[in-house]
Order: C-alpha cells, then sequence, then structure tokens
C-alpha cells in the first residue's frame, strides 16, 4: 500500500492554493463553515509542510471567501447586511470590517484544517509499512 | 511516531478553539460569529429577497392551489377557487413577510418571550405578567369554543377553517424555508420557530384585545384619588365627561332587540340597567399603598407592542354623499398604534371564486391573522379606532386570617385556584411560577413574587375581571365582515364583535354611512366600576351587559357625516347605560367634526388633507389667553417678550420649519404645571390632568384652581399664572438651546419607527403634528401615530387609497422594508396632504394580469398549479 504523499504529488504553493480556493468555495456553497476545515485539509494534501499547509490553507480559502463576498457584494448586497451586522455591535458604517473579519475567520479555518489535514496524513502515512520497490525484470 | 501524534493532538487545538469562538454568543449576537460566513449566514437574507418573475411553491396541505399576484409594493393579491386555499396562501405569506414578527408577537402574548430572548429581566417579568393576565389560557378557551360550535354554526365553521387554513400556512412556509428564507433576526438570535397551533392566533388576538382595552386604570384612579383626598376636586379634575365634548354619536339608532336580543358575543344582557353608583357612594377597597407603587411599576414596564396605552387612538369618519362632490359616500380611517418596523399592518387582497362561498376583501391584516381587520369588500368599507372604555375592574379579594389562600365569597371561605406556570428560559433553568385565581379572575398581584408570605396585606388578593378574558369572538367577527356586502351584513358581523371595544365606521356604494361603538359593555352593580371594591358576593359585580341592539350606533344621520377618535361614545345625558370612563381628549374629534360641518363638495384630496391636517386646537383655544395675559400684565421682559414675538400671529399648526409650536409644547405644560399646584402639592404631577380639564380652568376662569394655594394671603389672578408659566416657558427653551434661532420644531419632533427587536430603524427626520392634531403625532420622538392611513371613494369604479409607514417585507435590505414609509412620510406642500397608494383591484388574476401595464406587478407565485404550468 501507498503512502499519501506517494500518491499525490507536491504541487507547491501556487497550485496547491488555487485547488484550496476552488475546494473552499464549492464547499462553501453547502453552507457550513465547518467545510472549511475540509477545504484546509484538501488543500494540505498538495504540500508537504505543516507551515506550507497553514499558508495554503489560510490564503486558500480567505481568497475563496472573498471571492464569494465580491459575488455577493455585486448581487445580494452583502455591504448593507454587513453594515447592519456591525451596528448591532455599537459600530456603523463597517461593513467592510465584517467582510474582513469573515475572511480572516475562514481564513482561519482553512489554515487549521490544512494543518490537522497535513498531522492526519502524516500519521497515517507512519502507519503504513514501508514497501521495497521490487525489482525491474531485466 | 509518537512525534506524529503529538502533532495531531496540537493540530485539534486550533479547530477546536474556532468552533467554540463561532458558536458562542457575543452579547447580542446570540447565534455566534459563525453567522457571517459568505454562504450559511446572515448573507444568505440578501439572496432571499430577489425574485424570479415567476415562482412555483408546492404545499403539502393545497386543495386546488392558489395564485398570488405581488403587486408593485409587494403586496400579495390572492385568487384561490376554495376558501382553505386561499388562507393556507395567506398564512403562507404572513409567514414568508413577517415570520420574526408573528413569532414575537405570539410568544410575548403567550408570556413565553424568554424562549425567544433569553433570562433578560424585562422578558421574565412580561412573561410573568403575560402568564398572570391569562391570556393563553383565553385562547385556549376561545379555541375549543369554536370547535364545539363549529357543527352547528356555519359562520363558525368558516372561520375555523380560515383560522386551521391560516396556521397550515404558516407551518408551511416553515417547513420550506431556507437559509435564504430565515428571518436575520432569527440567524443573530440563534432561534429556530416552531409551528404554529390554532390556539396561537387567538392568543395574538387576545394580546390586541389586552393592548387596546386592558389595563390597570382602576389603580390609577385609586392612586390619584387617594392622593388628592378631595373627592370634590377628584371629580372636577377627573370627570365622566371632559368639558366640551362633541360625542361620537349624536343621534342614537336602535336595532331590534327581537333580531338581536343578546349583548355582543351572545353574552347575556340587561334591557334595564340598575341605577349607577356615583363617586360619593362608591365603596372602595385600600390596597397598601407600597403594593399599590409596586404592581403599578411592574404594569408600567411590561412590554405592549400596540403601544403606550395613552398614546393608542385612531380618527375614523364618513360623508355621504350630500357632501361630497360627486354624490357618493367616503370613508377614512387612521389608526394611532405603536409606528414599529415591521409595522403591525400587512396589506392583502384575498379574493375565493368558489360561486357557493365566494369572497374579495382587501386591506390591512394583521399579520398571524385569518382575515382583514380594516378594509373593504366589494360593496362596503369599514374603519376601526379604539373606544378606551374602562371594562376591567379590580376586586380585592378578603382573605382568611387563618389562611391567606383563602378567600371571602358569599359567605363562604373559598379556595384561590392556583394555575402553575413554568417559563422556559434560553440558556437558563426553567422558572416555576405560581398564579392565583379567584371568582372574578386572576390576581394581577401574582407577579410580586410575595406569596411566600403568610400575611394578608402582600399575598396575592387582587383580582382582575376583564371582558376580554374568557371566550371572545373577534375573529369571527372578521369571518363575517370579510364577507360583508350591505349594511345588514355589517350588523350581524358586529353582533359578535365583544372585545376589544372598537367605533367601527362603515359606508358602502349605495350610500349608507353608519357608525358602531361595538364591543361587550358591562352593566356593573352596587359599585362604580373606577375603583378597586371588595365584593363579598355575587350582588356586586358586572352583572349582565348592554344589548348589542342598543348600543350607542348612529346610522344615515342628519348632519350627513359621522366622526370618531377615541372621544366620549354618546352623550350620558341621553343613554341610559354607562359607557365608562372618560375616554380621551377629544381636540382631534372636535376639529374633524368642525371640518366635516362646514364642509361641501368634499373631495378625496379633502380627506386627505384633514388626515395631514396639523392644527392644534389647544393652542387655538388656550394661546390667546397667554397673549392677552403678556399684553395687559407683561413685566417687560425682553426675553419673554421675543417670545411672544415668535407666537404673535401664528396660524397654530404644528409645522416643522418654524419655532411657535416648540414654544407651545412647553408652555401648554408650564401652564398646568402653573394652575394645578394643587395637584402637585398631593405629590402627583401635574400631567395627571388631561388638557381639557386644564381648558376649562382657563377659559372659564375656575378661581380655586387659578389660585396658587402655595402662597396663602395671596390671591392669584388667571393672568398672574400665565405669566408665570411664560417665565418656566422661557427657562425651559434656553435650556434647549441658548440660540432661539434653534428652537425650530422639526429639530426636535421627529418620527422614529424602530425595529421590533430593536435592531434598526426607519425614519429619523422631523415629523409635523401633536398629542392633540388631526395628524397625530405625540411625543418629542414620535413612536406612535396613524399606523395606516386610508380612504375610500365610492366613485362609478371605487378608489381605496391606502399606505402605512414601513413597508410589507420583515427585510431591512428589501425595497418592500420602507417605500410605504416614503409615502406616508413625504408631505406635499402643493396638496397639503401625504402620499398614498391606490389600490389594485381585479377580481381574478386575469384581470390584473391584462391591466398591467409593465409596473403594476412585480412577480406571481403560484402555489400548487397543475403540472401543465411548470
Amino acid at each position: 500500500m501507498k503512502k499519501i504523499d506517494n500518491i499525490i504529488p507536491d504541487l507547491g504553493l501556487i497550485p496547491a492554493l488555487i485547488i484550496t480556493i476552488v475546494f473552499a468555495a464549492a464547499l462553501q456553497l453547502s453552507g457550513s463553515w465547518i467545510a472549511m476545515f475540509v477545504a484546509g485539509a484538501l488543500g494540505s494534501l498538495f504540500v508537504g509542510r505543516h507551515r506550507l499547509a497553514f499558508l495554503v490553507g489560510f490564503i486558500g480559502v480567505f481568497l475563496g471567501w472573498l471571492i464569494l463576498f465580491s459575488y455577493l457584494i455585486f448581487t445580494a448586497q452583502a455591504l448593507p447586511i454587513a453594515d447592519f451586522f456591525v451596528s448591532q455591535l455599537g459600530l456603523s458604517g463597517m461593513g467592510w470590517l465584517v467582510i474582513l473579519i469573515s475572511c480572516i475567520i475562514g481564513g482561519l479555518l482553512g489554515g487549521f484544517g490544512a494543518i490537522l489535514g497535513r498531522s492526519i496524513v502524516e500519521l497515517v502515512d507512519e502507519l503504513i509499512p514501508e514497501h521495497a520497490e521490487p525489482e525491474t525484470p531485466e | 511516531m509518537k512525534r506524529k501524534i503529538a502533532n495531531l493532538g496540537l493540530s485539534l487545538i486550533g479547530p477546536i478553539a474556532l468552533i467554540i469562538l463561532l458558536t458562542m454568543p457575543i452579547g447580542p449576537l446570540t447565534g455566534g460569529l459563525g453567522i457571517i460566513q459568505p454562504w450559511g449566514g446572515i448573507f444568505d437574507v440578501g439572496r432571499g429577497i430577489q425574485h424570479q418573475s415567476v415562482e412555483y411553491v408546492t404545499l403539502p396541505e393545497a386543495i386546488s392551489g392558489a395564485t398570488v399576484v405581488i403587486d408593485q409594493w409587494g403586496i400579495p393579491h390572492i385568487y384561490s377557487q376554495n376558501t382553505e386555499d386561499a388562507f393556507l396562501a395567506l398564512g403562507y405569506m404572513h409567514a414568508r413577510d413577517r415570520l420574526f414578527q408573528v413569532v414575537m408577537q405570539t410568544y410575548l402574548a403567550a408570556g413565553r418571550i424568554s424562549e425567544v430572548v433569553g433570562g433578560e429581566d424585562f422578558a421574565i417579568s412580561t412573561d410573568e405578567f403575560q402568564r398572570t393576565i391569562g391570556l393563553a389560557q383565553s385562547a385556549q378557551e376561545t379555541y375549543d369554543w369554536y370547535v364545539a360550535n363549529a357543527k352547528n354554526n356555519p359562520d363558525v365553521n368558516y372561520t375555523l377553517r380560515c383560522v386551521q387554513a391560516h396556521v397550515a400556512g404558516m407551518n408551511a412556509f416553515i417547513d420550506s424555508m431556507t437559509s435564504d428564507t430565515t428571518p436575520i433576526e432569527f440567524k443573530i438570535l440563534g432561534f429556530t420557530p416552531q409551528h404554529f397551533t390554532p390556539v396561537d392566533e387567538f392568543i395574538w388576538a387576545k394580546y390586541m384585545t389586552w393592548g387596546l382595552s386592558g389595563g390597570v386604570e382602576d389603580l390609577t384612579n385609586q392612586f390619584i384619588r387617594g392622593s388628592l383626598h378631595n373627592d370634590t376636586m377628584y371629580s372636577e379634575l377627573f370627570p365622566d365627561v371632559y368639558p366640551n365634548t362633541i360625542p361620537i354619536i349624536s343621534e342614537q339608532y336602535n336595532l331590534s332587540i327581537s333580531d338581536y336580543p343578546d349583548a355582543p358575543g351572545g353574552y347575556p344582557a340587561m334591557i334595564v340597567p340598575p341605577p349607577s353608583v356615583s363617586l360619593d357612594a362608591t365603596p372602595i377597597a385600600r390596597i397598601p399603598t407600597e403594593k399599590l407603587d409596586s404592581l403599578l411599576d411592574i404594569t408600567s414596564k411590561t412590554i405592549n407592542l400596540l403601544g403606550n396605552g395613552a398614546f393608542v387612538g385612531s380618527n375614523n369618519w364618513a360623508v355621504n354623499g350630500s357632501k361630497t362632490a360627486n354624490g357618493q359616500a367616503i370613508l377614512a380611517n387612521d389608526p394611532h398604534l405603536t409606528l414599529q418596523a415591521p409595522s403591525l399592518w400587512y396589506e392583502v387582497q384575498i379574493v375565493v371564486l368558489d360561486e357557493n362561498e365566494p369572497l374579495n376583501v382587501q386591506g390591512g391584516s394583521l399579520p398571524g391573522t385569518p382575515g382583514v381587520l380594516i378594509g373593504h369588500t366589494e360593496h362596503i368599507s369599514w374603519g376601526l379606532t379604539n373606544v378606551g372604555a374602562d371594562v376591567l375592574d379590580i376586586f380585592v379579594e378578603g382573605l382568611n386570617p387563618s389562611n391567606p389562600m383563602q378567600y371571602s365569597y358569599n359567605g363562604e371561605w373559598r379556595d384561590f385556584t392556583v394555575d402553575k406556570e413554568i417559563i422556559h428560559v434560553k440558556g437558563s433553568a426553567d422558572i416555576e411560577y405560581d398564579v392565583y385565581w379567584s371568582v372574578h379572575g386572576p390576581c394581577i398581584d401574582s407577579v410580586m413574587n410575595t406569596y411566600d408570605s403568610d400575611t394578608d396585606t402582600v399575598h396575592p388578593n387582587i383580582a382582575m375581571n376583564w371582558t376580554g378574558l374568557g371566550v371572545t369572538h373577534e375573529i369571527l367577527t372578521l369571518g363575517l365582515l370579510n364577507r360583508a356586502n350591505n349594511i345588514t351584513d355589517y350588523y350581524n358581523a358586529l353582533y359578535w364583535w365583544d372585545s376589544p371595544p372598537q367605533n367601527f365606521i362603515y359606508a358602502d356604494d349605495e350610500g349608507n354611512i353608519a357608525l358602531t361603538v361595538a364591543g361587550r359593555f358591562p352593566i356593573r352593580q352596587g359599585y362604580s366600576g373606577k375603583f378597586p371594591i371588595t365584593a363579598l358576593n355575587d350582588s356586586v359585580g358586572m352583572i349582565s351587559n348592554i344589548p348589542y341592539a342598543f348600543l350607542p350606533r348612529s346610522v344615515n344621520p342628519s348632519q350627513c357625516f359621522l366622526q370618531s377618535a377615541n372621544q366620549k361614545s354618546i352623550d350620558p345625558a341621553s343613554y341610559p347605560y354607562t359607557i365608562l370612563g372618560a375616554q380621551s381628549p377629544d381636540y382631534r374629534g372636535e376639529r374633524i367634526y368642525t371640518v366635516l360641518e362646514n364642509s361641501t363638495d368634499i373631495t378625496v384630496e379633502d380627506m386627505m388633507r384633514l388626515q395631514a391636517d396639523d392644527l392644534d386646537l389647544t393652542a387655538e383655544k388656550l394661546l390667546p389667553y397667554v397673549l392677552s395675559a403678556w399684553n395687559a400684565n407683561g413685566d417687560g421682559n425682553t426675553t419673554i417678550q421675543g417670545i411672544i414675538d415668535l407666537l404673535e400671529g401664528w396660524d397654530y399648526k404644528m409645522d416643522t420649519d418654524i419655532s411657535a409650536p416648540t414654544i407651545w409644547i412647553y408652555l401648554l405644560n408650564e401652564t398646568r404645571f402653573e394652575v394645578f399646584d394643587e395637584v402637585r402639592s398631593a405629590g402627583l404631577k401635574a400631567s395627571v390632568v388631561q388638557i381639557p380639564v386644564l381648558e376649562w380652568v382657563v377659559t372659564q376662569s375656575i378661581g380655586y384652581y387659578i389660585d396658587d394655594h402655595t402662597t396663602p394671603g395671596v390671591r392669584e389672578t388667571l393672568n398672574d399664572i400665565l405669566i408665570r408659566a411664560l417665565h418656566r416657558t422661557a427657562a425651559d427653551l434656553y435650556n434647549l438651546n441658548p440660540d432661539p434661532n434653534k428652537w425650530t420644531y422639526g429639530n426636535y419632533h421627529i418620527v422614529f419607527i424602530d425595529h421590533l427587536a430593536g435592531l434598526t430603524y426607519i425614519g429619523g427626520g422631523p415629523q409635523r403634528g401633536s398629542a392633540y392634531t388631526v395628524n397625530a403625532a405625540p411625543g418629542w420622538v414620535v413612536q406612535h401615530g396613524p399606523s395606516r392611513r386610508m380612504i375610500v371613494s365610492y366613485t362609478e369604479t371605487p378608489q381605496y387609497y391606502t399606505v402605512y409607514p414601513a413597508g410589507q417585507s420583515q427585510v431591512m435590505f428589501s425595497p418592500h422594508w420602507d417605500d410605504l414609509f416614503q409615502l406616508w412620510y413625504t408631505f406635499n406642500e402643493t396638496t397639503q396632504h401625504y402620499g398614498y397608494t391606490l389600490e389594485y383591484n381585479y377580481s381574478t388574476p386575469a384581470a390584473f394580469q391584462a391591466a398591467d401595464d409593465g409596473t403594476m406587478i412585480e412577480y406571481i407565485i403560484y402555489i400548487n398549479p397543475p403540472p401543465d404550468m411548470y
């Protein structure tokens, strides 16, 4: 049985980021922020280290949510809604801050999801025994 | 391996911390921060208010479906082949556009608001009070009555079917609710709405009844009378009829007692009432001052969705063809209730095309109620004002000294019935709460939590006997009135209207006008009903009711118009029964009466101008005395002279761009303060005395009250008192703002329509009018007033004009959140009136669509359409 890291190649930062953005935007349409742990974890499959995994998860979900918010700002009054929300906390005219905080929260969800994913992958790989490659017949 | 396991453990810390952060309540945001995700949280409401031009909805309980045409104002026009589907659609629309409001009002009325908002003090005390007055219990009794009578009475059967279909419609919406259509308030509060039951509809109706006819006025009366220690003064300052009152009914019109032998709602009636009890002979039950203070304090703090009782009022009037330009009747109505967002009102048209059970009614419904409360059918229209009569009495039960769980009645000790209530509190433990009931009703001092005490001074014993408790039939009236098409139908519908007492104005396309002071008015024996009393037996109490046939009523009077503005229903000297209470100061009524009496060739525009009228009769009647006093005995003070200069030449209109109205508000209050030193000396505020009494003192020069009794040996004249009031007014004004140029009324008198849960507001701009103008606008921050304006003109094709200060949608990001407010608020200086919508009134969806010029219809919802329609 092959290790996970041997099956899924380390694509490097940018490709992993793009994949994470797509996962984040798609999974967020389920309406559950818990899914961002999964998006981050899936993104972490394509990088080899914890720090890089966090970066991919954080930026990937951050940008994924930012793209969704951009769409909602133009089509579904996201800024007035954010203004309304922040006014409940005694602030006014700072809807952009709500969107920024939301994206940061999304990023943290993705980042911590990625670290968790990376840790799981590494633990699982540790449990999978190393097998010698069969010799190639002459 | 250990390192990998340790890594995994450490990597769980972040996710767990985030889960806690995103689900824990933060201040008012009990839904947690997770709701600010882009999809699945609060931002979904922005998508939920977007509609396709045609939408299809499947409701499991629909029989043959319905078509709902949503017009340009977001007003639904419901068309159905049968009654059930029409009311199913109404319930669905009520829930879709106003679910948070319906939930809040239902939970509030039932004493369950703590389940929604948690254990705040105001929520728990409100729940305790609502449980005490027993609205939910009465609603259950009322529902049981409908179920028991539905088999034998087709009108009850019809109404019950409407209730059940309406509830099913609301529940169908809850079942179909997505994140897009879930009210944002629920997301913030982290609350999931539960299914409604038919009893919930009656609970809301009961709440409306309480808001318009409940209260503890008897306790207030006792407090004032006890403080004054002078029954002559009490009688003069708190009369049964205010001086110069123009009663609502000028020509009484009785119906046949053989046609209507009972009191409204089928309650027993008494044709010859017992002699009334004079104030001197009125026995009074003493309530300890501390207990009285506590009760008044508790009741003043409870939430009242319909508004502060002092400000609940309304105007309605009708003129017949003799006075109108086109020879047809015109009807107008503007109920003054709390101005809230979303509004108490929800406009709707309901059409049932079934030949056996046809319906075409349109107007203002109350979300959560199956029908139109104020509006019109194809041939008649009606509107309401509150009567404001006293239909609630306080009985102080005599407790058994050796067992305060018993009270004396009919010569024996009777046990209190104890209702054990459990108040569920969101996020906290349940609260057990006992409500004591005597034969007279629930003990309102159950709210004081003193039931552990054994002393009879603090043990619950103050029972409330209110006509609104028990079985009431207001929804049955809606079931009948919504199908009424002539004046006989109107009589038959109002027969069932027992609570809350309302002045029902009427006009029809045959030229009739009528006004009925409808409701169940108790006939009392052995006491006046004004003050708390101890009744040791059943010879003292509400022994019967005024017969429906003899209620104050006027039909096609010789004066050719009718009006009501919450003033005295009828002159007591010409009416054999007692409608208890002075009711409201009638400056609005007098103004309406005067305008209508002096008008001919009246048009709809004239009626719109009258609804917008801001002439303050208190100023017109009293200010000349102040100006005269200054001119005669002024002390030359230049500051006062500056104020006088601003008042000279004022037309008494409470406009927002001048200073005189601001001055008048202060001057009126300070005049009352200076005149009624006797009241202040008794420890009361002078403002407990109503302005018509002040007018009587000033215009009739009543020396006893004009004299300042705190200055023995000096006898003040009226001019002395009025000049003192001017000095106090000057101090008030300069305290308000040292620059007289800043006293402009519109700087201080603003309209502010708060969201139901205080999350946002509509308005904030200057508002015309005052507490005494036809365009009612009491207080500096106006939060009560015309909650809906309606004018019906019976031209060849009847014209229905309506508007209310908010919009159809509960979503603050929808264009229908406040689009009607803009019409309601914007005063046109040229036409001198506010804006209205001209209702679309088509009898079929096809006719509506054919008439649409591209602006009238916003979209159409098909409920359970035939398969080939998709």
